[in-house]
């Protein structure tokens, strides 16, 4: 199998829009469960609400999944034909999985800070906890908008 | 519907009465104590003779208020303690037992030998920490004389005989060698026997003639030996090993005895629950009468109730006495009203995501009734899996019917239950079953094939909400009165809006355009109303155009709706590609349904989480944000607040 450098282009797209979402949203949830560990040794009774928090960075990682995806599922890879792609549509195809690449890497781990703050509402307030988690949800706004882009991007290429 | 109106109570009694009728309003359940008594104190009691008097009472009624605190947490230790050795019943299940008054009046009875059995139970756990003491300390001392196992001389033995001196000592391991040569080098009276070994040292005896005193001392501190003392322990280490390890047998033996004791005390465990629950009403009743203003023969109270129940209050207490006076009036200006709502069955369960923001101002609107629609609308639309609102409903339907829910869980799972009927009937819209698992046709479109056409649909429910949103802050200046302030600051810019939205519709572009300028015109001119200063007048006008941004991102962030939908129906379709790959061999269908049920799950977990956050983040910012006044209190009455049982009467 000869690839083109347009399909080349196209699939370091969707790994770099898999990957980096996945090291921020790692790093997110991983600050997040570092503050939830302290918060359980003290009160195990918070697990619950503190899982909560922790798994709000982690949808970054999800969002670049599924840019991903659909990636490899527009240039034919998933059916098992690769579709033949020009070095110019593979370009856009990279272009188009920036967004969530960049963006969902850095405010998963914005977000994660977040999530980590809001694990003192939890120790200390815990009836206050939908409230951090709104805090949280407003850092996530920007990589949903950025997902949408990708999508919307994505759709709008014709090969 | 909405808030509930609530009347201010103004009642003076009979001071002996005092406690009949608190007791009656306790159980009534539906008013709330004002707390008169702190202001009236601090103003007025140092000119009133009756100063001394009344800080006499508090000082009573504090003390049995303590007394009561004690006996609860008493009580409390004795329920936890023996916890462990009944049969655990899931209150949610079976809900609490009740309990007559006549078993009551038995149980307070014989209330003191219930606190025998009480005090039982402290001794216990008093015994139970001296024994555990006692174990650590042994373990101790096993483990500090191990390592001498092989010495066979008793402790008390070891020190100075008539020309010789033993000692026990531990040194490095290095050392040891260098030390033998050097008492055989300098020609020293002494002899090094090892004992024992440990990673890195040696635990040896050493024996030395008293006249080489001076240089062995000199050479234990330059080879930095310990000498190790004893203290009192007599016997061989061996010996003391042996007794120590049967005492720690023996205390076993104790421990499991204890258990035992505790399993026959166990018994009085739902005794102690209803001694708690009877006292916790008590404390609550007790805790009233410090709100309460007092004279030497009369008391007054003031109390918050709703409205609908003035007539019920006074004919409670009108049954237990006549000589009492009661008036009812609206609450004032500065008044801080207790807030409590009241909404139809289906939006009640709503209330939860708004009291999680917070309760509506008492003179503000009520939320919920406008709220749910569009809470129940997003929430489908973002899990959008009928599959997976199934599930929803199954789990919540199931857990409504079988357990005894009150309060805010009985509100989440309704919740839950409403949510999932809402994600049904859009995962039918859209074909998600479980992903395309089933391979149903969507009823209207698969966001997948056309997502313009859903991100079109998002911001349109989003201008509805945003519409929605500043027809009630309207709405609430009309109440108010402020008819051209609604005029102005609504209206104008809903003109604006809607001649903006008709300007992007080629067909109504015209009109459009003249609506918009009439809107943005009489922003220009209006918006700066307060100002004295005309230029100022006019800039504040300008600026409040810009405004528009706010609009525009508000309708923007609606575009959620789409994106969190595609994630769960692509990750679902995700999961269902997984799975058939493997199918084929008899392994392969096993493997395949494992990921086809944890996948699904996972996706559903992580993506109801999405979905609920996601929604009242729209709420709460969106739609809370153009008109919502928040920060009311929550309605408090004096009720029979139980933990473990129902006391029906009291």
């Amino acid at each position: 199998m000869s690839l083109t450098l347009g399909q080349v282009l196209a699939l370091f797209g969707a790994a770099l829009a898999v990957g980096l979402p996945g090291i921020g949203s790692a790093r997110g949830v991983g600050i997040v469960g570092e503050s939830a560990a302290g918060l359980v040794t003290e009160d195990p009774g918070k697990f619950g609400q503190a899982l909560i928090l922790q798994a709000l960075p982690g949808t970054q990682g999800i969002y670049g999944f599924l840019a991903g995806f659909l990636t490899i599922q527009k240039i034919g890879l998933l059916a098992g034909n690769l579709v033949d792609i020009t070095p110019y549509q593979g370009w856009l195809i990279f272009a188009s999985c920036m967004p969530i690449a960049i963006v969902g890497f850095l405010s998963a781990i914005y977000q994660g800070r977040v999530a980590a703050a809001g694990i003192g509402i939890v120790s200390k307030r815990p009836e206050e906890v939908a409230k951090g988690i709104t805090f949280s949800a407003m850092v996530e706004t920007y990589a949903v908008l950025a997902l949408l882009a990708t999508i919307l991007m994505l759709f709008g290429i014709n090969i | 519907m909405a808030i509930v109106n609530m009347k201010k109570m103004h009642l003076l009694g009979l001071k002996r009465e005092k406690e009949k009728i608190l007791k009656v309003l306790q159980k009534t359940g539906i008013v709330e104590v004002i707390d008169i008594v702190e202001d009236e104190v601090s103003e007025d009691a140092k000119e009133l003779n009756g100063e001394v008097q009344r800080s006499y009472v508090n000082q009573e009624l504090n003390r049995e208020l303590i007394d009561l605190e004690n006996k609860l947490s008493n009580l409390k230790f004795g329920i936890d303690f023996l916890k462990p050795y009944v049969k655990p019943t899931n209150p949610l299940i079976h809900g609490k037992p009740n309990i007559k008054k006549d078993e009551l009046q038995e149980l307070l009875a014989k209330e003191n030998s219930i606190l025998e059995s009480l005090q039982a139970v402290f001794d216990l756990d008093k015994e139970i920490s001296q024994l555990k003491t006692k174990k650590s300390k042994l373990i101790t001392q096993i483990e500090m004389l191990s390592p001498w196992r092989s010495l066979d001389i008793p402790l008390e033995q070891l020190g100075e005989t008539g020309r010789t001196t033993f000692i026990a000592a531990v040194m490095p391991r290095k050392s040891k060698a260098e030390l033998d040569k050097r008492i055989a080098d300098e020609g020293l009276l002494a002899e090094i026997t090892t004992l024992g070994e440990s990673k890195d040292d040696v635990y040896t005896l050493v024996i030395y003639h008293k006249e080489h005193r001076e240089p062995m001392e000199k050479l234990f501190k330059e080879y930095s030996v310990n000498l190790q003392d004893f203290g009192s322990l007599k016997g061989t280490p061996k010996e003391l090993i042996l007794a120590a390890e049967n005492e720690i047998k023996d205390i076993d033996k104790e421990q499991e005895n204890i258990k035992d004791k505790s399993k026959k005390l166990s018994d009085n465990i739902q005794n102690f629950e209803i001694l708690y629950d009877y006292y916790t009403v008590e404390k609550d009743r007790k805790s009233a009468f410090l709100k309460v203003m007092d004279t030497d023969k009369t008391f007054s109270m003031q109390a918050w109730l709703p409205e609908e129940h003035e007539e019920l209050v006074k004919s409670q207490i009108s049954k237990v006495t006549d000589t009492v006076y009661m008036e009812f009036s609206e609450p004032s200006e500065e008044d801080d009203i207790p807030v409590l709502l009241s909404n139809p069955k289906l939006v009640e369960p709503f209330e939860v995501v708004t009291e999680l923001y917070s309760l509506p101002d008492p003179r503000g609107l009520d939320p919920n009734l406008y709220m749910a629609p569009f809470f129940f609308v997003f929430f489908g639309m973002m899990l959008s899996d009928a599959g997976y609102g199934i599930i929803m409903c199954l789990l919540a339907g199931y857990a409504l019917q079988k357990f005894k829910l009150a309060g805010t869980g009985k509100k989440f799972t309704a919740l839950v239950f409403l949510c999932g009927v809402s994600t049904v009937i859009w995962g039918a819209i859209f074909g998600g079953w479980f992903g395309d698992l089933l391979g149903l046709k969507p009823l209207w479109i698969n966001p997948l094939d056309n997502p313009l056409s859903v991100l079109i649909l998002s911001f349109i429910m989003g201008i509805v909400q945003i519409y929605a949103g500043i027809i009630l802050n309207a709405y609430k200046n009309i109440r108010a009165g402020k008819i051209v302030d609604a005029l102005m600051d609504q209206g104008l810019w809903l003109v604006l809006l809607t001649g903006l939205l008709m300007f992007a519709m080629p067909e109504l572009a015209t009109v459009g355009k003249y609506m918009a300028i009439f809107g943005a015109a009489g922003l220009i001119l209006t918006q700066g109303r307060s100002q004295k200063n005309i230029i100022k007048k006019f800039t504040s006008g300008v600026l409040s155009l810009y405004d528009i941004t706010g609009y525009l991102s508000d309708i923007l962030s609606y575009s959620r709706l789409l994106a969190l939908g595609l994630t769960t129906g692509v990750i679902a379709t995700v999961i269902n590609t997984m799975a058939k790959t493997v199918s084929g061999s008899i392994i392969g269908y096993i493997v395949m349904a494992l990921i086809i049920v944890g996948g699904h799950v996972f996706n559903l977990a992580i993506n109801v989480l999405g979905a609920y956050v996601h929604s009242s983040r729209l709420q709460y910012i969106e739609f809370f944000g153009k008109f919502y006044d928040s920060g009311g209190r929550a309605f408090d009455p004096l009720k029979v607040k139980t933990t473990y049982v129902n006391l029906e009467d009291i």
